[in-house]
């Protein structure tokens, strides 16, 4: 079984934002996009919408580089930041390859998606993305069956940008 | 098993806890010259400055090693290695037997010669007592000496406390190994908006006063100051291996299992010389911290009969201070200096810079102050995946989103090779 992993279908995004209201409003009691852990980026290029949110790797770039060990791994999998250690120095912000830490504008501390805690309902972004199903909360045999044999690899392999493999 | 650590910095802490957790049975031991439980030298300058606590500093509690079953020898500094009798002697003359050895002693802060150097009112920022004492110290004018991440942050902290804080550098701009001179002089002009100004190409000379300083006095000028910081590098420590006859070269030189000239001995953290992750160029220090976690993590690797092998050193730091923000990452200009089809792309927009710096197509190295920062981490994935710039536009006509690994850095990236700002 083991834990639930996030996950994007950048593709089927139609750029509602509703994740990013939901997000925001549990997190800080209002619908403010601005707060949100996810963000839907609009690429330019291709004229196509891409949430960009922490899928929490598995050797995370911004715990080995947080000069302050405020970037942590919780139970669940999530790896947030400890608001009473950081310093709001953006280290995890420019190591992280998605870009996906969010800079509080209030504290200017860091801050990224925490699966919605331990809440029973799961995280609030893939309920507000129920129609869509761009985001999706699953285990790994889930993402097996959804994406296709093999397709955990490549995430994988996406979530350690440091590999190996990648230098060849 | 038994495994030996010399040194509870980062590298040694990783190395005694990872092991631990992965192998319950393994007996661990670990000498410190200090007597604190693990902590980051990083974040010492906003302990100083009084950001946060000193408590936020550590890394572990003592009890941790208690609890973890790590033998942990606090006031031990390792002097000798006896590589036959596989013993490690400390200065008080006690001897640790090891099946295997870790040495992840680090390095030492870099003492210029200077004359005066020894009197009162002259600290550094390089372990918990130096930040302890210049946490304690109350002064009004200080001269740090040295301007990379440390002398800035100290600068920063000690500001923030209400001194006069002036920073000399040897060289001809600041962070000189983070940041070439076009990115480094608008942080200094940052630096001096925040009333600390920064006067490089500057040689300090000597330090006056009777036994406490009065003055920093360089071959410009005399700075009349109470506190003077060293910020002035680190030194891998050496000695310890070489005097037992393992290689050395700058640091203690290690293969990509982090195995030293002797296979029972294994080195991490920034007592070693490695290899640069990027251009496989040897003799390469880059004392960050995640490079310390990396080969901390092989070193368990290795002892454990894994597979693991080292990716190599890279850099990458930010730099931070007040409301400004900066990143690095790879090769400075500097750093790449004398090859061939090198390219450096720069942006500038409401006081942003963006510097990038390819080779043949090949993206080596990234400098970033403000807004531009934010995609470093975008800029590193494509640098490790080794796209080649050159062909992204041309890519981009061939592949659809779905098949990117990073969809829309790509839309990002090539506003900036095309300028098109409103794409950033």
């Amino acid at each position: 079984m083991g834990l639930k992993i996030l996950i994007v279908e950048p593709e089927k995004c139609d750029g509602c934002r509703d994740c990013e209201k939901e997000c925001s409003l549990f997190h800080f009691g209002v619908a403010d996009p601005d707060l949100s852990f996810i963000r839907i980026k609009e690429d330019g290029h291709f004229g196509s919408f891409i949430p960009v949110v922490c899928v929490a790797c598995e050797e995370a770039p911004c715990i080995d580089v947080c000069p302050m060990n405020a970037r942590e791994r919780r139970e669940n999998g999530a790896v947030v930041t400890n608001q009473d250690r950081c310093i709001g120095c953006r280290a995890c912000l420019y190591a992280c390859p998605f870009g996906a830490v969010q800079i509080n504008r209030e504290t200017g501390k860091s801050g990224s998606c925490d699966l919605c805690r331990e809440d029973r309902e799961g995280p609030r972004c893939v309920k507000a993305c129920a129609k869509q199903k761009a985001l999706l909360y699953v285990s790994s045999t889930e993402v097996r069956r959804i994406r296709g044999e093999g397709s955990v690899e490549t995430i994988k392999q996406v979530l350690r940008p440091q590999g190996k493999e990648s230098l060849s | 098993m038994r495994v030996l650590i010399v040194g509870n910095g980062i590298a040694g802490e990783t190395v005694a806890f990872s092991l631990r957790f992965r192998r319950p049975e393994v007996e661990i031991s670990m000498l410190s010259a200090e007597e604190v439980p693990a902590y980051d030298p990083c974040s010492l300058p906003y302990y100083v400055g009084g950001d946060v606590a000193r408590e936020i500093v550590f890394r572990r509690e003592l009890n941790d090693y208690k609890k973890y079953n790590i033998a942990f020898f606090p006031k031990r500094r390792a002097v000798s290695i006896d590589t036959e009798e596989h013993l490690v002697v400390t200065e008080g003359g006690e001897a640790f037997p090891y099946d295997k050895l870790v040495l992840a002693h680090g390095g030492s802060l870099f003492r210029p010669p200077i004359e005066g150097i020894d009197k009162k009112g002259i600290f550094s920022c390089k372990t918990l007592s130096d930040a302890d004492a210049l946490a304690a110290h109350q002064g009004t004018r200080a001269v740090i000496i040295g301007s990379g991440a440390i002398g800035v942050e100290v600068a920063e902290a000690l500001k923030k406390k209400g001194y006069e804080v002036t920073i000399v550098e040897l060289l001809p701009w600041i962070l000189p190994t983070l940041f070439d001179e076009p990115t480094a002089k608008r942080l200094e002009k940052a630096l001096l908006g925040y009333g600390i100004p920064v006067r490089t190409a500057e040689k300090v000379l000597g330090i006056e006063g009777k036994d406490r300083v009065s003055a920093v006095v360089t071959d410009k000028t005399a700075l009349p100051c109470d506190t003077v910081v060293l910020a002035t590098g680190v030194v891998p420590g050496r000695a310890l291996a070489e005097t037992a006859g393992i290689k050395v070269g700058r640091g203690i030189k290690v293969n990509e299992r982090m195995e030293t000239s002797l296979p029972e001995i294994l080195a991490c953290g920034d007592c070693v010389e490695t290899f640069d992750a990027f251009t496989g160029e040897e003799c390469c220090l880059y004392q960050l911290k995640h490079n310390a976690v990396n080969q901390a993590r092989v070193v368990v690797g290795t002892l454990l009969g894994g597979k693991e092998r080292y990716i190599g050193a890279y850099a990458f730091a930010r730099a931070h201070f007040f409301s400004t923000h900066a990143a690095s990452m790879g090769k400075t200009l500097k750093g790449v200096e004398g090859s061939l089809g090198v390219e450096i792309l720069e942006r500038e927009r409401d006081g942003d810079y963006l510097r990038l710096i390819f080779r043949e197509g090949f993206l080596l190295g990234a400098q970033a102050i403000g807004s531009f920062a934010d995609m470093m981490g975008l800029l590193m994935a494509m640098m490790w995946r080794r796209y080649n710039f050159g062909r992204v536009r041309e890519d981009l006509e061939n592949l659809r989103s779905r098949d990117l690994p990073y969809p829309w850095t790509y839309g990002q990236l090539v506003g900036i090779l095309d300028g098109r700002k409103e794409l950033l």
